[in-house]
């Protein structure tokens, strides 16, 4: 059975540009997005900045009304069934905004857990249960201007998880956090998966959704590109191997030239400071590399690795070029 | 948990939120407590000439002045910040309704804004050392709940267009002292054009400065101030059967214009 189904779903933002002769500009965020999530299943929405990702969560989670095309939470319409929708979901949109700065842990899942009708002989053993699941267990009387970002991110999880819904969206949940905060947090996300709870994650870091996910649909520019389950996805790359090459700045007009090898299928760049991490997606495996070199002959060149391509490459080939790590 | 028992323990959560977040901050103090202690002093001087009971009548419309700053100011800002700090999509997103929290909201801004004649009465009885004495004292209690009553609900009219989008706050300053001026809180309407005074009959606010002053210093009869009365509860009445149209109507623009989220 389905959860979530989406048919077509389609956003357009319009603003108006100059006080005298104003103009309207109008930005597709969402193209033509449809897909379902199954009962019980962690989905997960994978795209680039600006894909389209939140505002579809923001449409889903009834903050945003569709420019057109439709979309069911347990079978009742986003747009004219939202009052009852509303009960039933849990979302959180990654970043610290969304609490109240001023009040504690506990003073905010106690707002909360009166805003979604939570019988109060409930909320009292529920926060204590939802403060030590997410770790924040013995600061919960602290107001949470002091809180780290992590700490904010886990009251989120405890905010949306306060009325105990079956239906979870995550927005980006383990963005700007450390290495270690983000491992707790996808643990919390596995836990919660354990729970038979329907989960929706949207992310852009594609070892992310790898670990986490069932099933995947890759979003770029308001459109699905694909969609399906983590190893699936990954034989759209299953032709091709990576080259690793480590630069230390190098010229956009050599990576164009890198570009155009007829042996080479995409190039993207992660930059670290001064250097960057070339991944050369080529169907000639290893012997690619000394031509390779001969093209990168006379940049200073570090380690250069050869391997298998992973679910990350089949990101890449699947929106195209990108140059930045995120 | 009944729905309407579900509502009045959200109304009640969101009261003591709302006040305990109000008293951490400076503005709030500056203006239900400071901002009517300078209206009282600079009203002191301009209605000396009054005599009898000036001092009540100033007691009285300072308070107002910072009845209606605290709602005006206090409540809307609420609104814009909710948004500016992310939790307004949260309370949208929720399915307790939002003229519910609205509701709490108002109730805490109004509340505590009766510190304002608390300041009032202190400057004036003790500082000055005036006689400020009630002339009706169960019928000025009378009036001064209705006037709580009357300006929550005045209140959910005003939440409802700062839903709509950041830039209704830009209207905010520009509303303070007409209606000072519209409500008869400090000079009686009658010193203004004849045209503004249908306008004043339509706020709540003029009602009960008719009734708190009339109260407090015994110049009204019992028939102005059944009508204030009447007229208070009427309007409040109509108040709120429009805001429960206007915020289907406002939160339905808002996520048409994606309006909740923004900063």
């Amino acid at each position: 059975m389905n959860t979530i189904e989406v048919s077509h779903l389609r956003r357009v933002f319009t603003t108006n540009v100059g006080r005298i002769r104003r103009q309207t500009k109008e930005v597709v965020a969402v193209d033509d997005v449809s897909f379902e999530v199954h009962d019980g299943e962690l989905f997960g929405l994978l795209g680039p900045n600006g894909a389209g990702k939140t505002t579809t969560v923001k449409m889903l989670t009834t903050l945003l009304i569709p420019t057109a095309g439709s979309a069911t939470i347990n079978g009742k319409d986003i747009v004219k069934e939202a009052e009852a929708i509303r009960g039933g979901i849990g979302f959180i949109f990654g970043g610290e905004r969304g609490l109240y700065w001023r009040l504690s842990a506990h003073d905010n899942l106690r707002y909360f857990a009166s805003l979604y009708n939570v019988d109060p002989e409930v909320s009292v053993k529920r926060i204590p249960y939802l403060l030590e699941l997410v770790g924040l267990k013995g600061r919960e009387k602290e107001k949470v201007e002091g809180y780290s970002r992590g700490m904010k991110q886990r009251l989120h999880i405890a905010r949306a998880l306060i009325h105990d819904p079956k239906v979870l969206f995550l927005d980006e949940p383990t963005i700007g956090l450390d290495p270690v905060g983000a491992r707790e947090l996808r643990q919390v996300v596995r836990d919660l998966q354990n729970e038979k709870k329907t989960i929706l994650l949207t992310t852009h870091y594609m070892f992310e959704a790898d670990a986490l996910c069932q099933r995947i649909a890759v979003i770029n520019k308001g459109n699905i590109v694909a969609m399906d389950t983590p190893s699936k996805l990954k034989t759209v790359v299953q032709d091709l191997s990576v080259i690793e090459v480590e630069t230390f700045g190098i010229a956009e007009d050599v990576l164009n030239q890198l570009r155009a090898l007829n042996f080479v299928d995409n190039v993207s760049v992660e930059d670290h400071d001064q250097k960057q991490m070339l991944h050369v997606q080529t169907t000639r495996g290893s012997a690619a590399i000394p031509d390779l070199m001969k093209l990168l002959d006379g940049q200073r060149v570090g380690r250069v690795v050869a391997r298998e391509p992973t679910l990350e490459d089949a990101y890449v080939r699947l929106v195209g070029n990108s140059r930045g790590s995120d | 948990m009944s729905k309407l028992r579900a509502w009045m323990r959200t109304i009640a959560v969101t009261f003591e939120v709302t006040l305990r977040q109000n008293f951490t901050d400076a503005f709030v103090i500056f203006a239900i407590v400071v901002q009517p202690i300078i209206i009282a002093v600079l009203a002191l001087w301009m209605l000396r000439e009054r005599g009898g009971d000036f001092a009540v009548f100033v007691v009285i419309g300072s308070g107002m002045t910072g009845l209606w700053s605290g709602l005006l100011f206090i409540s809307g800002n609420s609104v814009t910040e909710e948004r500016w700090v992310g939790t307004l999509e949260n309370l949208v997103a929720s399915p307790t309704p939002m003229q519910v929290v609205v509701l709490g909201k108002n109730l805490a801004n109004v509340i505590q804004s009766l510190l304002s004649m608390v300041a009032s009465y202190a400057i004036v009885a003790w500082l000055f050392q005036l006689d400020v004495t009630i002339a009706q004292p169960l019928l000025f209690i009378a009036s001064l709940a209705l006037t709580v009553i009357a300006f929550i609900c005045f209140g959910l009219i005003m939440a409802s267009f700062f839903i709509i989008s950041p830039a209704v706050q830009n209207f905010q300053n520009g509303l303070e002292f007409p209606v000072y001026i519209l409500c008869g809180f400090l000079f009686p309407i009658a010193l203004l054009p004849g045209w503004t005074t249908p306008l004043s009959y339509l706020l709540t606010p003029y009602w009960a400065a008719q009734a708190l002053h009339g109260t407090a210093t015994g110049a009204i009869s019992m028939d102005s101030l059944l009508l204030s009365w009447g007229m208070m509860i009427f309007f409040s009445v109509v108040y709120v059967l429009v805001s429960q149209r206007l915020f289907r109507f406002v939160l339905r623009k808002a996520r048409v214009d994606a309006t909740l989220g923004m900063q």
